[in-house]
């Protein structure tokens, strides 16, 4: 845990800021004290693939992380429509499947990479930025 | 078939009569002085009659039943009454007179009573009317006023002229060609309509006939046009001659036309009945045999049957369900085997007026037959309900794997995915902030008896453990006991079922129960599982508000499936405001 504790004072400075976006609730929650607790600023959270794109555009975070089943959208349309713009945030997807479950989709999305929902950690983002 | 013996003679004798008046009209008009051109009259006249009555003899000795026959036999002769006018001897120039429009109102008459010899509809019978009514008292109105020795033509006496009026003569015959030719064309609009109308199969009929009987039509009409136009006397005798040419092979298209239309019944089911026997048992020969006796290329047969799932209906050949509605022009005739109907054609409405009860005859002959096709019509139908159920019960197992898995993810995989974050939170925490970490751990605690709770649930649903160890009765229970509406538990088997047989009752009283708790708005439910004469017989009653259509959701459906897989039977009685009871029947030997 030292290495985690190194990144994050090295992050200090410049905080990286995060869109959670989940149709569970439960999940954003925790994924909210789980990487505040971890350093990082969530500046919003999104409930569907429409207000996650319209919410990256207001609040310009530096990282989405994104879940693959929306109530609207595929989550791998959605990373692609949210990386394509300039100065697009980086995108991380998530998903209570495992990564193995979704083989070349994740890196066809423009996506930086794919982190388990169990498995969910600033270091385990930090390690895809 | 005594009528039929005394029918041979007396055609005998109208043949003998029709050749001997032919014979005798050819000696009159042979010495006769005063037509001119003799040849037409003398070889036209008695042949155009002689078709007539010959061919009319023939279809009427062929199709008794059918009036065809004798209005052509009828038109032979007053074809000849009407060549008496060539004759020189007074009395029988006279009758030829009155007899003159005879033969065409008749012909107009046969035209219209083609093929089934029937003046049917108030349109017909006005141009009867016309035809009888008007034009034939008006060449009566004629006949007693028409002086032939006016014309200086040489002619014999009129014996019925009562007083020479030359101006009501004129009048009397302008009218009758005036009206004549305003009814010929009526009559062409009427047969154009009628073959639109028509089915394939009497079409076949048809077409000679209204091929002559419209070259014929349309010569009248240049014959009534040239009168009321006075053409010179060339033209006029050239039109006469091609139109009795004409005329002399209309007799044929009809015999043709008539014979063509259907066999006769007699001949139509021997050759029925020794199809079906020659029959080598493959699918659509019954259809083919039957709609070549009938003359009906367009024929449906229909089988009755009985299907576990569609109940009594009727199928085609290949068993799949035929709708029973007429179609314009056709009418279902019902095929009966020993009391029982086994099935049922349609065909032209015409062919019942033409021939009454033929199509009945060929039926009754075909009965048997029937009844082997549509054993086998049943059971592939039965084998398509089979089908349609098997993919029902496929497609319902992948619909509740895709529910399972919906469930899974959002219920108890979203409740162990926060488990698991908040205790790499807690962990993170227990050193610096200990009174945190237990609170994410209290918080854990109960996050993962929730997720406990639901996979306990969902486990129950896709086959409960209480009914696998302890069986039906205490399964019942468990399902009663956990009822939104009280329910009463009556009878249950003491011992164990089989399997299937125990899975297939408890999910009965389950889907029932279920329902009772979202629709019925019921205060009270009971339920009974008895074993009556080698079934198990489930019901479920309740007093709500019925009303339950057993079509309108999957869950019945698919209950339904399940219990025919058994080779049970579900039924839901449901009347509005009435409660509503769910019984199934499922076989159990043991």
């Amino acid at each position: 845990m030292g290495g985690v504790a190194a990144v994050r004072d090295n992050r200090r400075a410049v905080t990286t800021t995060v869109l959670i976006v989940d149709d569970h609730p439960s999940f954003r929650a925790s994924a909210r004290r789980l990487l505040e607790a971890d350093g990082y600023a969530v500046v919003g959270e999104a409930v569907d693939g429409a207000s996650a794109i319209d919410a990256a555009g207001r609040l310009a975070p530096d990282l989405v992380l994104l879940d693959v089943h929306l109530p609207d959208a595929d989550g791998f349309a959605v990373a692609a429509a949210l990386t394509a713009a300039r100065d697009a945030p980086a995108v991380v997807i998530t998903s209570s499947h495992s990564g193995s479950d979704y083989g070349a989709l994740v890196e066809g999305s423009g996506a930086r990479g794919f982190v388990a929902k169990a498995e969910l950690s600033g270091a385990a983002l930090e390690a895809l930025l | 078939m005594a009528g039929m013996r005394a029918l041979r003679p007396a055609l005998a004798g109208l043949a003998l009569v029709a050749a001997a008046s032919g014979v005798l009209l050819m000696a009159l008009v042979m010495t006769s002085d005063h037509a001119g051109d003799r040849w037409i009259p003398l070889v036209l006249g008695p042949l155009i009659g002689w078709s007539f009555t010959g061919t009319g003899l023939y279809a009427w000795a062929r199709r008794p039943e059918n009036r065809i026959g004798p209005l052509m036999v009828a038109i032979g002769f007053a074809w000849l009454l009407a060549e008496l006018t060539s004759t020189d001897v007074d009395v029988l120039h006279s009758v030829g007179l009155l007899a003159e429009t005879l033969p065409w109102t008749i012909l107009v008459h046969m035209l219209l009573a083609f093929p089934s010899g029937r003046v049917r509809s108030r349109l017909e019978r006005g141009f009867l009317f016309i035809g009888y009514g008007i034009l034939l008292p008006l060449q009566l109105l004629f006949v007693v006023t028409f002086d032939p020795l006016s014309q200086r033509c040489g002619c014999p006496e009129n014996l019925f002229l009562v007083a020479r009026a030359d101006g009501v003569a004129d009048a009397a015959q302008a009218t009758q060609s005036a009206v004549g030719l305003a009814g010929v064309l009526a009559l062409a609009w009427v047969i154009a309509r009628r073959w639109r109308e028509a089915q394939a199969g009497d079409r076949r009929a048809l077409r000679p006939v209204l091929l002559a009987g419209g070259v014929t039509v349309g010569l009248l009409v240049v014959t009534l046009a040239a009168d009321l136009t006075s053409l010179n006397d060339t033209a006029e005798e050239v039109i006469d001659v091609a139109g009795e040419i004409a005329m002399g092979a209309v007799p044929f298209a009809f015999l043709v036309g008539l014979l063509r239309s259907r066999l006769s019944r007699a001949s139509a089911v021997a050759a029925l009945i020794e199809r079906l026997g020659a029959g080598d048992g493959r699918r659509g020969t019954l259809h083919q045999a039957l709609a070549d006796a009938l003359g009906e290329p367009d024929l449906v047969v229909a089988y009755r049957v009985s299907l576990p799932d569609a109940g009594e209906g009727y199928v085609d050949a290949d068993g799949a369900p035929v709708d029973l509605a007429p179609t314009p022009g056709t009418v279902w005739t019902p095929v009966e085997l020993e009391g029982r109907t086994v099935g049922a054609l349609r065909h032209s409405a015409a062919l019942e007026d033409e021939d009454p009860g033929a199509v009945r005859t060929v039926a009754a002959a075909a009965a048997l037959a029937l009844e082997n096709e549509r054993l086998q019509a049943e059971l592939r139908a039965r084998i398509e309900e089979l089908r349609r159920s098997r993919a029902r019960l496929v497609e319902a197992a992948d619909a509740e794997r895709r529910r399972l898995e919906r469930d899974l993810h959002d219920g108890a995989q979203q409740r162990l995915v926060a488990l698991a974050l908040n205790l790499r939170l807690a962990r993170s925490r227990v050193e610096k902030d200990p009174a945190a970490a237990a609170e994410l751990l209290d918080e854990s605690r109960e996050e993962l008896a929730h997720a406990t709770a639901e996979l306990r649930e969902l486990a129950r649903g896709i086959h409960p453990a209480i009914l696998t160890e302890r069986g039906l009765g205490p399964a019942v229970g468990a399902l009663a006991s956990r009822a939104g509406v009280p329910v009463e538990v009556g009878a249950l088997p003491g011992e164990r079922l089989p399997a299937p047989i125990e899975a297939a009752a408890y999910f009965v009283v389950s889907e029932a129960i279920t329902n009772v708790d979202r629709y019925a708005r019921a205060a009270h439910a009971s339920v009974t599982v008895e074993r009556v004469n080698g079934h198990v017989v489930v019901e479920v009653r309740d007093d709500g508000v019925g009303g339950a259509d057993p079509a309108a959701g999957t869950g019945l459906r698919g209950l339904a499936d399940r219990v025919a897989a058994l080779d049970g039977r579900l039924e839901v009685r449901s009347p509005a405001g009435g409660g509503t009871t769910l019984r199934a029947e499922l076989p159990c030997g043991s």
